[in-house]
């Protein structure tokens, strides 16, 4: 081993030893974001878990009326929500409601298909009870659209009456209407197989915003060793004045890594998130690492003093981590949206996504590309920005 | 020795160990060094003696390699110096103004990093951690962190990171700044012993005694310029001033003036009832000859007060303002 190497490993042990003595490493690297993800998860948490429990409905309806029969059966053949239709004479659907035995209550007045088959306005009266809920929301929501489209089926008939149609040609131009195929249809929803559920959005995006914060522990010790003079001390060794800079950036990146991956193991365990293949994981960690301590090297060829670094720094990490999603989701499209995609945290975050919904590393091409593009024009950056510290 | 004239290129003489020649420096419009030259011989202690801003610490950083110079040159052990300049860093031990030790370690593992990065190991590594901190007077401290340490011993094992690995030329930039009295005596002997030893020192302060007490040579230091250069003695010749010797007590103290008149070291005396106020060259070597003269001439001396001119007088001489100005 030679002496160079020699020197880079005791200067990078020496300032990560000092690191986890000064213990500020383990509270914002660690402690912090795992606090944060779970007030997060405590406070967000549940409307990952919104699922639509059954209900039950008192319905009064015309036992010989076709429509009448078709509009209930929309109703309890609901697949979001589990309708229970409690049959009831037209006076007790609101004593049913008001009792609690039912949570909502649906009278379909006599003659509703006669009516719509004439051409008239189909109305029901609806009895909402307090125990309604999102449930008994969809089940108005439903009603609500059954009934637009018997409606247009009314006017349809009421136009060919006008038009001089027949009597059985109308019923059947109302039915025909009011029957056809829904227009607008909802199915269950299913996630993009490449965007992370919350929990793990929460995760992966508390591990990339405070990687920033990190990586800035080893990386800024350059501004502090520069105020307390061990800069010049080390500067005065026999060995290539380079061999400082780049301890900072090893101890910076060993740092990031541990860190990282400390993060999005406990939060996989805690917040129960699959991030999918561990290799990938890990190439995605050394990409998104590799990024920040270049960010950071730049904030310190611009900052004087390690204090405007430690600023700078924050508010970068807030601003890469807010616009990755780090505490919501934000979507934009245009220039903005090609600004975001070019963030490294989100680009790290849409990995994350990827290998969560089964990927590999052949899927990672984009996320990898964009985080070590930025590595690598930020690390051009931070040699060809003068060193407004070593000038004051 | 030169006066108020830019001092002559230094020669490297065959056993120098530090020759700077020429040397310029420029921050902006700000000419920090201005010219400076001079050398040092093993075991000699020179000094660079002016006020804060004088151009001290930007001379000494082109010394120590970390600065380069916009012109001029300087050689340690005949060879030149640089940033890039590995193998002539090892020559060098550097105590920088500021305490550059690490304050979550402690003063051992302090030593044995810096000394890593000096490329020593091993049972070497740990024995001269040792034995300087012995030298520094750390050594029932040295498993404490150094945040816990006081100032003046933090200054020590300041300077004991700079000769850790033995260098042939130690440079001490304001070491004793900030510091007790006690402590600054023990960081003063220090210096005396290592050059005792046979280490070439450049020492900067701007503490008029420390410079007198420890350097064989001194350069006065002001705007960048080296004012002048020379021996602590040959310095305060610069001034013209001699020296003045008060004899006090009783009898006759008129007969007194007389006889020592007489003597060759006394350029003018002046009596009054009680005391006997003498201008004389090199008080030290002719104050036994003028306690002789006045006593057999009948003054009965109760108290002898000799006063010299020093480096502030010298100073003040050279830049027309007081060295802490």
């Amino acid at each position: 081993m030679g002496l160079s190497f020699r020197q880079l490993l005791t200067m990078t042990g020496s300032d990560l030893r000092q690191r986890l003595r000064d213990k500020s490493v383990v509270i914002f690297a660690l402690v912090v974001p795992l606090a944060l993800m779970f007030v997060f998860d405590l406070t967000f948490g549940g409307m990952e878990q919104l699922e639509l429990g059954d209900i039950e409905v008192a319905v009064a309806a015309p036992d010989d009326d076709e429509l009448a029969a078709a509009l209930v059966g929309t109703v309890r053949d609901l697949d979001v929500v589990d309708v229970e239709v409690v049959p009831a004479a037209a006076d007790e659907v609101r004593p049913l409601v008001r009792s609690g035995r039912a949570a909502l209550g649906v009278v379909v007045p006599e003659g509703f298909g006669a009516a719509v088959t004439s051409g008239q306005e189909a109305v029901v009266d609806v009895v909402e009870g307090e125990s309604a809920g999102l449930e008994g929301q969809v089940v108005v929501a439903v009603l609500q659209a059954v009934l637009d489209r018997v409606n247009a089926g009314a006017q349809a008939a009421a136009a060919g009456g006008i038009a001089g149609l027949p009597p059985e040609q109308l019923e059947a131009v109302a039915r025909s209407v009011a029957e056809a195929a829904p227009t607008l249809g909802t199915t269950e929803g299913e996630t993009s197989r490449e965007q992370l559920s919350f929990s793990g959005s929460l995760v992966a995006g508390q591990a990339g915003l405070f990687l920033l914060f990190t990586v800035g522990f080893g990386v800024l010790g350059l501004l502090e060793e520069r105020e307390q003079g061990t800069l010049a001390r080390l500067r005065s060794m026999p060995m290539r004045p380079g061999l400082v800079v780049a301890a900072k950036a090893l101890t910076a990146y060993v740092l990031g890594v541990v860190a990282t991956a400390v993060l999005l193991t406990a939060g996989s365990r805690f917040f129960g998130v699959d991030f999918g293949s561990p290799a990938a994981v890990g190439v995605l960690v050394l990409a998104v690492v590799a990024a920040g301590v270049s960010l950071v090297f730049v904030v310190a060829r611009v900052a004087r003093t390690a204090e405007q670094a430690q600023v700078a720094q924050s508010i970068l990490a807030m601003v890469l981590g807010m616009s990755a999603g780090a505490f919501f989701p934000i979507t934009a499209g245009g220039v903005l949206g090609t600004i975001l995609d070019l963030n490294p945290i989100a680009a790290f975050m849409h990995g994350l996504g990827i290998t969560s919904g089964g990927g590999g590393l052949g899927d990672l091409g984009q996320p990898l590309a964009v985080m070590l593009g930025f590595a690598l024009v930020a690390a051009l950056a931070s040699r060809l920005i003068p060193d407004r510290g070593a000038a004051s | 020795m030169t006066r108020d004239t830019a001092p002559h290129p230094a020669t490297d003489g065959p056993g120098d160990v530090l020759v700077a020649t020429d040397l310029v420096r420029r921050f902006g419009d700000l000419v920090a060094v201005d010219g400076v030259s001079f050398r040092i011989a093993p075991g000699e202690t020179y000094g660079l003696l002016g006020p804060n801003g004088a151009g001290k610490t930007t001379t000494i950083s082109m010394v120590a390699g970390l600065l380069a110079a916009d012109a001029g040159t300087v050689t340690i052990l005949g060879r030149p110096v640089g940033p890039h300049r590995i193998d002539v860093k090892r020559h060098v031990g550097l105590v920088p103004q500021d305490l550059a030790i690490y304050p979550e370690l402690s003063a051992r593992e302090n030593l044995l990093f810096f000394g890593r990065l000096q490329g020593m190991g091993g049972k070497e590594l740990r024995h001269r951690v040792d034995e300087v901190l012995e030298i520094v007077g750390l050594a029932d401290r040295a498993k404490d962190a150094t945040k816990e340490y006081s100032g003046g011993m933090k200054r020590r094992l300041n300077i004991g990171i700079g000769l850790l690995h033995s260098p042939t030329l130690l440079i001490l930039d304001e070491p004793t700044v900030g510091v007790d009295p006690q402590s600054r005596n023990a960081i003063l002997e220090s210096v005396e012993a290592l050059s005792g030893e046979g280490m070439a020192v450049l020492y900067t302060t701007h503490y008029m005694e420390e410079a007198e007490r420890l350097c064989d040579r001194i350069a006065i230091i002001d705007s960048g310029r080296v004012q002048a250069e020379g021996t602590r003695d040959e310095l305060v010749r610069l001034t013209g001033e001699l020296d003045r010797i008060r004899l006090t007590g009783t009898g006759d103290v008129a007969a007194a003036a007389e006889a020592v008149r007489a003597l060759d070291a006394v350029d003018h005396a002046d009596a009054d009832r009680h005391s006997l106020l003498l201008v004389v060259r090199d008080a030290p070597t002719a104050v036994a000859a003028i306690v002789t003269a006045a006593t057999r001439a009948g003054m009965s001396l109760a108290d002898v007060e000799i006063t010299r001119p020093n480096l502030e007088s010298v100073f003040l001489h050279l830049t027309g303002k007081a060295l802490r100005d």
